[in-house]
């Protein structure tokens, strides 16, 4: 079970890697994208500046230097669809990023686009994005018709259900998990809505608009209205951490953010190839702490440290006893 | 063209528009279904969807789906969501009700790959869900209102622009696809396959966690992926208005039932999409004149 950290430069290689990283993830977005395309058109679920790594040459150094250390390097081509002319556009990236800079796989949420580099017979694999929502075994028996070597499982994905999957796939396929940072309200592939900046995210949007309940049973006293408008509450709660606790941090400056750490045992034992800790844009601090947490707790876990020994330790690396309680910060349901 | 009509019980399998327009008990959703009704005068259906696109636990009991099916005299589609695998072994269990030339709308490549090889009789149609294209009401108006360029024609465009995508796709007998209408438009003469437009709602998003089931729970144990629910989405609607908008469309309106979000096309965007439907851009329209959310006598 490895751990997959992201990264924008290369100046941030040597502290992941000593943290623990072993897998790499990155955006790639040339210029010519960005004179092509602006506003919500992005190329990898990213906003176009600040998120990604730019030139060909960056990249060749950036997956030159993460071989030497043993660490393969991941590019994410993961736009819900790209259209027949952008499709040409990314498959020409892909070549050059695949043949010409030694990148190791793409992620992809595109069906076409998958379809298309497996035609490609690139020397880079195929990682299927969360956004593709591979909720089920079967999809993922659909989706080997195009070859990939990895599956990333969405965040909604159960404890019970990745275990399930995990078996069903056998040595199909890789199968990788969401671990630490940003969490989705929605099944990502099927949320329709930008991130734009003018406009932000919908969910958290949705916590800051005007709401009227209208109750569809016979009567609507005050005690069901209070009983609605509690649960919106709690909801925009939830949400609130997904959203990073509102974008917070400890006192120690450590990110909050959604959180798997207490389910890493589990995960171990079902046979998860891999972690995902999602930020590509997100600070060097952060990504390092981030990493440093994973770690932490993998290496503990990989030496048979008791479950709740591990779990009493995720709880203390994260600082926040009191949000861990909440239950809102989790990526998985844990039986302790 | 042809136009299919959603239902949610056997009584109504084979009601005509007119009756469905009476259907919606919402007091904030009616008067604005009866000001886009006169835009569908002239509308005949031919065709009858029933089931649930969006969440798993609204799937028909069995015994529901054989009563709306052999109550139903039209040509007859069945709607599907997508599942996890739990949802699919219900599914799995509700297709050997349908007839040989059933369409059966899938939400899910797992279920695509369930109809393909077990289920080769009946007919796969993509769903909305899959049909890939930004739908963000907020904001995406503003993209058409800036005008032409390579951002508004990918906007408007979506994956069934590739024609290697829709080939694959009837290489497992999908030779139809649903669409919503979008807020920035839709580029029709791109997609290679024929398509059906479901209206007035379009979906925003979706989740397999739901606010509404989350009533059914403690604090702690609320908004768990795809938690068992007693239907309560059934029993609220809840309306957002986008007061905190940064632009001048802080009337504008969506709304959630259960796990989803939906929006109401405007007069001008139902008024395309029967003109492209009247074209032949467009092969059908699919009404949905209720949030297509409905209970259709759910399964245990």
């Amino acid at each position: 079970m490895k751990i997959l950290a992201p990264i924008r430069e290369i100046d941030e290689l040597e502290m992941l890697h000593a943290a623990g990283a072993e897998e790499l993830f990155c955006g790639f977005v040339p210029q010519d994208w960005l004179d092509r395309y602006q506003g919500a058109v992005w190329l990898n679920r990213r906003s176009t500046k600040g998120s990604s790594l730019e030139t060909l040459s960056d990249m060749r150094a950036l997956t030159d230097a993460a071989h030497t250390k043993g660490l393969p390097v991941f590019v994410t081509f993961n736009a819900p669809y790209y259209t027949a002319e952008q499709t040409e556009l990314v498959m020409d990236l892909a070549q050059r990023l695949s043949e010409e800079c030694g990148v190791d796989a793409f992620i992809v949420s595109d069906v076409n686009l998958m379809l298309r580099l497996s035609e490609a017979r690139l020397h880079a694999g195929t990682h299927v994005s969360s956004v593709a929502a591979t909720l089920n075994l079967e999809a993922i028996r659909f989706l080997l018709n195009f070859g990939p070597n990895r599956v990333i499982l969405p965040r909604s994905v159960t404890l019970a259900e990745i275990a399930s999957i995990k078996k069903g796939v056998g040595s199909d396929c890789e199968i990788e998990v969401f671990m630490l940072n940003d969490g989705c309200a929605f099944e990502e592939g099927f949320c329709a809505t930008t991130h734009h900046h003018s406009v932000g995210a919908f969910c958290t949007s949705l916590s800051g608009m005007q709401t009227d309940f209208e109750w569809h049973g016979r009567y609507f006293s005050v005690r069901r209205r209070a009983w609605l408008r509690r649960n919106l509450e709690d909801y925009r709660e939830w949400v609130w951490y997904l959203n990073g606790n509102g974008c917070g941090s400890t006192a120690k400056g450590l990110p909050y953010g959604p959180c798997g750490l207490c389910a890493v045992p589990d995960l171990l034992k079902t046979g998860v190839d891999s972690l995902k800790i999602v930020g590509r844009e997100a600070s060097p601090l952060k990504k390092l702490a981030s990493v440093k947490m994973v770690a932490d707790i993998v290496h503990r876990a990989r030496h048979g440290v008791p479950k709740p020994v591990v779990i009493e330790r995720a709880i203390s690396l994260r600082q926040a006893p009191e949000h861990c309680h909440s239950g809102y910060m989790c990526y998985y349901k844990v039986d302790a | 063209m042809e136009v299919t009509l959603q239902v949610g019980c056997a009584a109504e399998a084979n009601a005509s528009l007119a009756e469905s327009l009476e259907w919606e008990r919402s007091a904030k959703l009616r008067p604005l279904l009866d000001g886009l009704a006169p835009l569908f005068e002239g509308l005949e259906v031919r065709r009858t969807s029933y089931g649930a696109e969006f969440c798993e636990h609204l799937l028909p009991a069995p015994e529901a789906l054989r009563a709306v099916r052999a109550a139903c005299t039209r040509p007859f589609t069945f709607l599907t969501p997508y599942v996890g695998d739990a949802g699919l072994a219900k599914l799995r269990a509700l297709l050997p009700e349908l007839r040989p030339g059933d369409e059966v709308i899938f939400s899910d490549w797992g279920v695509l790959n369930v109809l393909h090889r077990e289920f080769p009789h009946l007919v796969p149609v993509q769903g909305r869900l899959l049909n890939k294209s930004l739908r963000d009401p907020r904001v995406m108006g503003l993209y058409a209102e800036a005008g032409p360029g390579p951002t508004l024609t990918v906007l408007q465009g979506s994956n069934l622009d590739n024609r290697a995508y829709t080939a694959m796709l009837r290489r497992f007998g999908v030779q139809r696809a649903e669409i919503d209408g979008l807020p920035q438009g839709n580029d029709l003469a791109t997609a290679s396959m024929e398509l059906t437009a479901c209206l007035p709602y379009g979906f925003i998003s979706t989740a397999r966690v739901c606010q509404a089931a989350g009533l059914g729970y403690r604090k702690t144990e609320k908004f768990q992926p795809a938690a068992l629910c007693k239907q309560e989405c059934q029993t609220f609607l809840l309306e957002h208005a986008y007061t905190n908008s940064p632009f001048e469309n802080r009337d504008q309106k969506f709304w959630l039932k259960g796990n989803s979000y939906f929006y109401l096309h405007t007069p001008a965007m139902v008024k395309a999409l029967v003109r492209s439907a009247r074209e032949g851009a467009l092969a059908r329209l699919h009404l949905q004149t209720r949030l297509p959310m409905l209970a259709n006598g759910v399964a245990a």
